[in-house]
C-alpha cells in the first residue's frame, strides 16, 4: 500500500515558493526584455536623418513639457493638433517614438497569438499565420493594390478582414462533427497554398515597381512610416486581445492535456478552441493592420519564452508580452539603420535574426518542440 | 480527510479473512436491490440503457444494445479479451463517444442533457493514455482536476485547495508534489493522473485500464486507491481491467464482455469461472476460490475445437 513518507511541514512553504507563478526565471526574462526594448528604443530615437546623442535623445524623450502635457497625449492617442514643443522633442515624440510603440504592440500581438495557436493546434510549429490568416491577408493586400487601387486607404482594415475571413474558411473546411488540431492545420495548409498561388498571380500582373515594393513591404511586414495613427489603430484591439489571453491561460493549460482529458474535465473543447483562435486572430489582425505580415516573431518568441519559463501558459503569455516587443524593437533597429538610408522591411530582419536563434535552440535542447 | 489512507481501518478485502464479512455482504445486498441506495446511502445511481456505441470511422457499432446498471458506491470491473468493447463501453458511459442509441442516466438525469462542467462535477474519467507538457509540476496537474468546479475568472478557493490536498494524499503522491511530471516514472505518472481525477471529487469514477503497463508495486498502489474509495467513500467506481485476477480480487461486481456483448455479470465468485474463461477469454485455466476471491491460474490458450480434439477439456482436474 501507500507506505510513502507523509509530508513534513517544510513542504508547504517550499510549495508556495515553487508555485508562486511569478518566479525568478520569468522575472529575469521580463527584465531582460524590458532592457532590450528601452535600449532599442533609445537607439531608434537617437539615429536617423537628424542625429542626436543618446543623452539628447534621452532628454527629448523625458521632456516634462511633453510627458506631463495632457494636450500632447490627447493629440497622440486621440488624434488632433500636436502642441508646441522643441524640435528634438517633436522629432522624437512625433516621428521616431510612435514607430517604437507600434513595434512593441506588434511584437506583443504576434508572440501571444503564436503562443495561443501552439496550444490550440497542440503543434509546436504553429504560428499566428498557421490557420490561413497570413495568406488571406496577403491575398487581399495584393487584390487591393493591384486591382482595387482606389481602396488603398482602407488597406489595413482590408488586410485584417481578409485574414479573419481566411481563418473562418479554414475552420469551415476543417469542421466535420467538430474539428481536430490535425485537421485544422491541414485545412490551413490547403487554404494557404491556394491563396498563396493567387497572391503570386497578382504579383505577376502588377505593372508598377512601386506597387510591387509596396506589396512586398506589406506581405513581409514593415514598420516604415508608422505613426501615432497606427498606435491608435492597434492599441485598443491589443489591449482587448492581451487581456483575454491572460484570463484564458488556464483554458490553454487544460487544452494542452489533450482533447479527451479536457472534455472529461468539463471543458466544451470546440467552443473554447474557437474562442481562443478568435482571440489569436484578433491579435494577429491588429498587427497586420499596422505592420503587414511580419513572419517568425509569432513562431520563435513563444519557443524562446517556453525554454526559459516552462509551459505554464500564465507565465508564457506574460513572458511573450515582454519578449515579443524585445525581438520586434531590436529587429526594427536593424531594419531602419543597418542599410541607412535605405530601410528594409522588418520582416526580413526578424527572419534573419530569428532563424539562427531557432537553430541554436534546436541544437541546444533535447526537448525542443515539446509543448 | 475522509479518505486518508493511513487512517483507514484494516478491514479492506486484502486483509479480510472471511468472505462473509457482514459489512461487505450488507453492502452488496443493498447494492443488488434495484433502488440500491437504501435510506442512508447517498451514492450515485449510474446506469446505461440499451447502449449502442461505435466509432465514427466504422459502420458497425462496437456495443450493440447493452444495458448496464452499476451498483452505487461499489466497484464494478469490466473484463474481456482485446477488442471485446470494454473501453468503448466505458467511453460511451462517460459521454466521450456519442451514443448511436440508448441513454446513460446519472441520478436519473440523461448525461447528454447535462452541461459539460456539471457532468464533470459528477463523473470523472481516467483515459488509457494521458499526455501533459513535461514541465508541469505535479501539483499544477492535480489542480486541473478542479476545472469543473471553477468559473472562468475564479482563482483557487480554500475548498479547491483542500480537495487538491485530499486527492494528493489519497493517491499517495505527497512526495512528488513539487516534481515535474516529465521526470516521473510511468507508475508515478499514473498515480498523479489518478490524483487529478480524484481532485475532481465526482460521485462516479470511470477508470480505463488503470493498471496496464504498470509494475506490480504501482498496480497495487492503484488498486489500493480503488479499495479505499470503496471502503471509505460513496464513490461509485467502474474500471476496465485487463488482469482478470485483479478484477476478481478487488471488484464487488464483474461484467464480462465478449464481442461487444455482455456475456456475464455478477459477483466475482459467480462470474469468474473456468467455463467463462474458456468461453470469453478462450483459455484453459484453473480457478481456485481463496479468501481474496477467485484466483486464476491460466494454463493454455484454447484454439476452438483443436483443444477439444486433443482431449484436454477444461475441467477442475489435476
Amino acid at each position: 500500500m501507500a507506505g510513502e513518507p507523509v509530508t513534513d511541514t517544510s513542504t508547504t512553504s517550499r510549495r508556495e515558493q515553487w508555485f508562486g507563478w511569478f518566479d525568478g526565471s520569468l522575472f529575469t526574462l521580463c527584465l531582460g526584455s524590458l532592457v532590450i526594448v528601452i535600449a532599442g528604443g533609445l537607439i531608434q530615437v537617437s539615429f536617423g536623418a537628424f542625429s542626436m546623442t543618446i543623452l539628447e535623445a534621452w532628454q527629448a524623450v523625458f521632456n516634462p513639457e511633453v510627458i506631463l502635457n495632457r494636450r500632447a497625449w490627447e493629440a497622440f492617442l486621440l488624434g488632433g493638433e500636436v502642441p508646441e514643443m522643441n524640435k528634438r522633442s517633436l522629432i522624437v515624440w512625433n516621428i521616431r517614438l510612435p514607430r517604437v510603440f507600434v513595434g512593441i504592440l506588434v511584437g506583443m500581438n504576434l508572440a501571444v497569438s503564436g503562443a495561443i495557436f501552439q496550444a490550440v493546434t497542440r503543434n509546436e510549429l504553429a504560428s499566428p499565420f498557421i490557420l490561413g490568416v497570413s495568406s488571406g491577408a496577403g491575398l487581399t493586400i495584393l487584390l487591393t493594390l493591384v486591382v482595387f487601387s482606389g481602396l488603398t486607404a482602407f488597406l489595413p482594415l482590408i488586410a485584417s478582414v481578409g485574414g479573419a475571413v481566411a481563418f473562418l474558411i479554414v475552420y469551415a473546411i476543417a469542421w466535420k462533427n467538430g474539428t481536430s488540431p490535425v485537421r485544422l492545420v491541414l485545412a490551413g495548409v490547403i487554404v494557404g497554398t491556394v491563396f498563396g498561388s493567387l497572391q503570386t498571380a497578382f504579383f505577376f500582373f502588377a505593372d508598377d515597381i512601386g506597387v510591387v515594393q509596396s506589396a512586398i513591404a506589406w506581405t513581409t511586414g514593415s514598420l516604415t512610416g508608422t505613426d501615432w495613427e497606427q498606435v491608435r489603430m492597434a492599441l485598443p484591439w491589443t489591449v482587448v486581445a492581451m487581456l483575454l489571453a491572460l484570463v484564458s491561460s488556464r483554458q490553454l493549460n487544460v487544452l494542452l492535456l489533450g482533447e479527451s482529458t479536457a472534455q472529461s474535465l468539463g471543458m466544451s473543447v470546440e467552443k473554447v478552441r474557437f474562442a481562443l483562435s478568435g482571440v489569436a486572430v484578433l491579435a494577429a489582425a491588429a498587427s497586420i493592420a499596422v505592420a503587414g505580415i511580419v513572419g517568425f516573431v509569432g513562431l520563435i518568441v513563444p519557443h524562446m519564452v517556453r525554454s526559459v519559463v516552462g509551459s505554464d501558459y500564465k507565465k508564457l503569455v506574460i513572458g511573450c508580452l515582454f519578449a515579443g516587443p524585445a525581438l520586434m524593437v531590436a529587429a526594427d533597429v536593424g531594419a531602419r539603420l543597418a542599410l541607412n538610408p535605405v530601410q528594409i522591411p522588418v520582416g526580413i530582419v526578424t527572419g534573419l535574426v530569428g532563424g539562427p536563434y531557432f537553430l541554436y535552440l534546436m541544437r541546444k535542447q533535447q526537448t525542443m518542440g515539446e509543448i | 480527510m475522509a479518505w486518508d489512507r493511513s487512517s483507514r481501518p484494516a478491514g479492506g478485502r486484502g486483509t479480510t479473512v472471511d468472505r462473509t464479512d457482514p459489512r461487505r455482504n450488507g453492502r452488496r445486498s443493498d447494492g443488488d436491490r434495484e433502488t440500491g441506495a437504501g435510506t442512508e446511502t447517498p451514492a450515485s445511481e449510474f446506469r446505461g440503457e440499451e447502449l449502442v456505441v461505435g466509432y465514427p470511422s466504422a459502420d458497425e457499432p462496437v456495443i450493440d444494445g447493452e444495458s448496464l446498471r452499476v451498483p452505487p458506491g461499489e466497484v464494478t470491473a469490466l473484463v474481456g479479451p482485446n477488442g471485446s468493447g470494454k473501453s468503448t463501453l466505458l467511453k460511451g458511459l462517460a459521454d466521450q463517444l456519442g451514443l448511436d442509441a440508448g441513454r446513460v442516466l446519472l441520478d436519473g438525469a440523461d448525461v447528454q442533457s447535462l452541461e459539460a462542467k456539471e457532468l464533470a462535477r459528477k463523473l470523472g474519467l481516467l483515459s488509457q493514455e494521458n499526455t501533459s507538457p513535461e514541465s508541469v509540476p505535479v501539483e499544477k496537474l492535480v489542480e486541473h482536476g478542479r476545472y469543473p468546479h471553477r468559473g472562468f475568472f475564479d482563482g483557487l478557493s480554500a475548498a479547491d485547495r483542500e480537495a487538491i490536498d485530499r486527492a494528493i494524499s489519497l493517491a499517495g503522491v505527497e512526495h512528488l508534489r513539487g516534481r515535474e511530471v516529465g521526470s516521473l516514472s510511468g507508475g508515478q505518472k499514473q498515480l498523479v493522473w489518478i490524483a487529478m481525477i480524484l481532485a475532481q471529487e465526482t460521485d462516479v469514477l470511470l477508470l480505463d485500464e488503470p493498471t496496464t503497463f504498470l509494475d506490480l508495486h504501482h498496480q497495487l498502489e492503484v488498486m489500493g486507491i480503488v479499495e479505499t474509495l470503496r471502503d471509505d467513500s460513496d464513490v461509485t467506481v467502474v474500471l476496465v481491467l485487463h488482469d482478470i485476477d485483479q478484477a476478481a480480487r478487488y471488484a464487488d461486481h464483474v461484467v464480462a464482455l465478449k464481442d461487444g456483448a455482455i456475456y456475464a455479470r455478477g459477483p466475482p465468485e459467480e462470474v469468474v469461472t473456468e467455463g467463462l474463461l474458456a468461453e470469453v477469454f478462450e483459455i484453459d485455466a484453473e480457478v481456485e476460490l481463496t479468501e481474496r476471491g477467485p484466483r486464476i491460474v491460466p494454463l493454455r490458450p484454447r484454439h476452438g475445437n483443436v483443444t477439444a480434439e486433443r482431449g484436454e477439456p477444461p475441467g477442475p482436474e489435476q
